[in-house]
């Protein structure tokens, strides 16, 4: 549900705007860095009275969701603006619309408390859909993901790092997709880490000996989760 | 062959995932000109990689002129990186533009920005990634007409043989003309000769395959050029320069890049030219006379921009935005309009002086990042030789002022090499800068806390084309780094940081300022040798040019280190800014006995020739501080 009544801060008087956008098409390949730049300069040409911050450098109050990995697409980013004047997200989201690149369109936007935990932290459950664009067997891929899995862990490098994630805590599931060109994963990101799907493919690819297949990887939606496990829509 | 039009963004997606600085590839960023109609199709080349050529403003401006006038599109294009160019190699993967995707080959008009010399190997590169023919001679009746402009024109000779056209000066007005040419010249099914003789009309478009070179008693070993018998193309060839600066569009940036480029913020081009006459300086002679945007337009563009692309940084650019006549109630009036908005306003280089600071001052607020000054030299002597008007108290009050004013850093250029230095001159840098930091100290306390840093960048001199100093040799590399050990040696502090530029790189420079057309085969046989992307302290290769040259049986320091005689015809006396060379004679001639030359637009005309020549004035809208 889309909360169209702020609930602002009475010290500040700010109000905190959530925005669904998606990545898509060639933007896929914009790093996080570019995505963060990119959307601060569409919410100033969106004229919306954003917050800006006390700190020395004055800069837009705003936060994202955890970095896309480059290449990757996603149907549910988020970020949270902070505004000074409490206007209809519908006009809002419509503003930010018409300042966006399409590849980057905002679809959703609505007020969320203000004192909600940052974006980044707070969304910790994020469903991936990663498609096999060559030649390599998807079924091949399954059994070395489950040999994976059976490990417990997986270790990989990251630059010159040698990196650890705890697969038993990231992975919540992973299917094979119905049309069986590639993969539905359930992942789960902890305090020590998160899992990118292209590393677990990336191992069970070695597992069974193949080269790293060419993947098209797209993060289809996030949730928080809650202590009791259930999952608690963004918006 | 020219290629046919079509969308090939399917060839180059999957290579994305292959290479670095993917986003150097993608286009449809906002403000982009996806729309490309036609019918005729041009595209700007910027030799380098996405990131140092995006933020260009000769580009901005022409890419702008050229969307605006009917019949016409225009689209852009970079250098891929040397992970791209591999790949794209492999894959048979022509070089495409950005917003259409299509190859480089199908378009009408294709023009490259000289920004300096070293690109030279870039547009090798490019020309062949593309699969357009290097030389302008070989390319076949249908290809693409190929020309060039942009700052480093001035000695155009050793890139001469890949362009079929070259414009000088000013393009906002020149590349619409130029474009309309080519296209009527086609569409009456003119051969490519006859189109060439048609641009070389235009005011300000040199034709290099309408002239020969000469070598005679009369020139340096390089030659100078004459226009071949029957063609009508002039023996000089004008500048392009546009007399009414006000009215050419203020704001010409509306592409906002997804990566962090260069310089990341809109630019205002507040005015164009610089007076002050320093002898060193070829931008100073070249984009002369001095025509100022008047405060009104900038303030209004400056709004008009920053809405538009949503940076929050504007700089106001210019060779020196102090000196334009309404600098403080411009920045005073930017500062009421923009505060409360997160924006940062800065001007490029900071004039040498008090006035100079409290500008620096009024642009950046409360920040305060690190201060820059330009010296030159480190003598008053050898700044009278230079004709860097600016003394010793300059410096000292400057310096006072900005640590006044909370300012902890500052740096400072000088040059190696000068004509007429001495080791007097060296040892004076790093006198100058550990003044710098003392008056700091005084200024600030001598305490750790007070955090104050001195650092003094030097650069090797670079004879350049048209400016007094064009008949000099350039300091030979021994000579260079036994100078440069002087000025290291003679540093004392900790807080004060002094550094030279490589001697090798500025060799290169200084040979491709100094051949004539006969450099070409150099830039080639480099190329051939694996160099591109030489300003690029990375990848610059010497050993690769220095085996070009000998290939070739020359000697880099010899070419660079040539002195010319005064009276000798010169390989770029052919392309003038309309400086004349009485003038840069006589200021060679004043250099040499230490006299210095006012600024024109303080004081009255000097005769640098510049006006009479091209029917043009100076405009500037105030008194001048
Ligand atoms: S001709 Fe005179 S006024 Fe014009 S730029 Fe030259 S020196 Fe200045």
């Amino acid at each position: 549900m889309i909360n169209t009544v702020a609930i602002t801060n009475s010290k500040l008087n700010q109000y905190r705007l959530r925005v669904r956008y998606r990545k898509d098409g060639r933007l896929a390949h914009l790093g996080h860095l570019e995505v963060i730049n990119t959307i601060n300069r569409s919410v100033r040409r969106s004229q919306l009275p954003f917050a800006v911050g006390n700190g020395f450098a004055r800069r837009m109050r705003l936060q994202f969701s955890q970095a896309l990995p480059v290449g990757a697409a996603s149907l549910g980013e988020y970020f949270d603006l902070f505004l000074t004047e409490e206007m209809d997200p519908k006009a809002a989201l419509e503003r930010l619309a018409a300042s966006s690149p399409t590849l980057l369109a905002p679809m959703a936007a609505g007020y969320v408390p203000y004192g909600l935990p940052a974006l980044e932290a707070w969304l910790t459950r994020s469903t991936w859909s990663v498609n096999v664009i060559d030649e390599t067997s998807v079924e091949a891929l399954s059994q070395g993901i489950d040999a994976v899995r059976a490990r417990g862990s997986l270790t990989y490098l990251r630059g010159e790092k040698e990196k650890h994630v705890d697969l038993g805590r990231t992975l919540v599931s992973c299917e094979v997709r119905p049309s069986g060109n590639g993969f539905l994963l359930d992942c789960r990101s902890t305090e020590e880490g998160s899992l990118r799907p292209a590393i677990l493919i990336g191992a069970a690819a070695r597992e069974e000996g193949l080269a790293m297949p060419a993947l098209s990887v797209c993060r289809v939606a996030q949730w928080h989760e809650d202590e009791d496990g259930s999952l608690v829509e963004p918006m | 062959m020219r290629l046919a039009r079509e969308d090939l963004f399917r060839l180059i997606e999957p290579l994305l995932p292959l290479v670095e600085k993917p986003s150097r590839y993608l286009d449809h960023e906002w403000g982009a000109v996806e729309e490309q109609p036609g019918p005729f199709h041009a595209c700007l080349v910027y030799p380098d990689a996405y990131e140092v050529g995006q933020p260009n403003l000769g580009i901005s401006i022409l890419y702008d002129a050229l969307n605006g006038a009917d019949g016409i599109s225009c689209e852009r294009c970079y250098l891929p990186w040397h992970d791209m160019a591999d790949l794209m190699r492999e894959r048979h993967v022509p070089l495409l533009a950005l917003e259409s995707a299509a190859p480089l080959a199908s378009f009408d008009l294709v023009g490259f920005t000289l920004a300096h010399e070293l690109v030279a190997t870039n547009i090798v590169e490019t020309l062949d990634l593309a699969g357009i023919p290097v030389r302008a001679a070989d390319r076949a009746e249908d290809d693409a007409i190929v020309i060039a402009g942009g700052p480093s024109v001035w000695n155009a000779e050793p890139l001469a043989p890949m362009f079929d056209a070259i414009l000088l000066g000013d393009g906002e007005d020149a590349i619409v003309e130029i474009a309309a040419c080519v296209r009527d010249a086609r569409a009456a099914g003119a051969s490519r000769e006859n189109i060439l003789l048609a641009l070389s009309r235009i005011q300000g478009v040199y034709v290099p395959s309408l002239y020969d070179v000469v070598v005679d008693s009369t020139s340096t070993r390089w030659g100078y050029a004459v226009p071949r018998p029957g063609t009508s193309a002039p023996e000089v060839v004008l500048k392009r320069c546009v007399a009414d600066f006000a009215s050419t569009p203020a704001c010409a940036e509306h592409i906002v890049p997804y990566m962090g480029i260069v310089q990341d913020r809109l630019a205002i081009e507040v005015l164009r030219g610089c007076a002050r006459g320093c002898r060193f300086c070829q931008a100073g002679m070249t984009y002369r006379p001095v025509r100022e945007r008047p405060m009104d337009q900038v303030v209004e563009a400056s709004e008009r921009g920053l809405a538009e692309t949503g940076y929050d940084e504007l700089s106001l650019t210019s060779l020196s935005t102090t000196d334009h006549s309404q600098c403080a109630p411009m920045l005073n009036e930017l500062d009421e309009r923009l505060s409360g908005r997160g924006i940062r306003v800065s001007i490029p280089s900071q004039r040498l002086d008090s006035f100079g600071v409290d500008m620096a001052n009024a642009a950046s607020g409360s920040k305060r990042g690190g201060l820059t000054f330009a010296p030159e030299a480190g003598t008053q002597r050898l700044r009278d030789v230079i004709n860097k008007n600016v003394t010793e108290e300059d410096l000292e009050r400057a310096a006072r002022n900005a640590f006044e004013h909370g300012w902890r850093r500052v740096k400072l250029y000088f040059m190696m090499g000068l004509p007429t230095e001495t080791d007097d001159d060296i040892m004076a840098i790093p006198a100058a800068t550990h003044r710098v930091l003392e008056i700091g100290r005084e200024v600030v306390g001598r305490g750790k806390k007070s955090k104050v840093q001195v650092s003094a960048s030097v650069a090797v001199f670079v004879p350049k084309a048209y400016t007094p100093f064009q008949w000099a040799g350039q300091l030979e590399v021994g000579e260079v780094e036994r100078r440069a050990r002087l000025l290291l040696g003679a540093n004392t502090d900790r807080d004060v940081k002094i550094s030279y530029h490589d001697p090798r790189t500025s060799l290169v420079e200084g040979a491709l300022s100094k051949m004539g057309r006969a450099g070409f085969d150099l830039v080639l046989a480099a190329w051939r040798r694996g160099c591109r992307f030489d300003a690029w302290t990375s990848e610059f290769n010497y050993d690769a040019w220095e085996a070009a040259a000998e290939e070739l049986g020359y000697d880099l320091p010899s070419i660079a280190s040539e002195g010319f005689l005064l009276d000798a015809r010169l390989p770029w006396d052919h392309t003038s800014p309309g400086v004349s060379k009485g003038f840069l004679q006589r200021e060679w001639r004043r250099a040499a006995q230490g006299v210095t030359t006012p600024d024109c637009t303080r004081d009255s005309c000097v005769g640098c020739g510049v006006c009479p020549a091209l029917g043009v004035d100076n405009v500037v809208w105030g008194e001048r501080a």
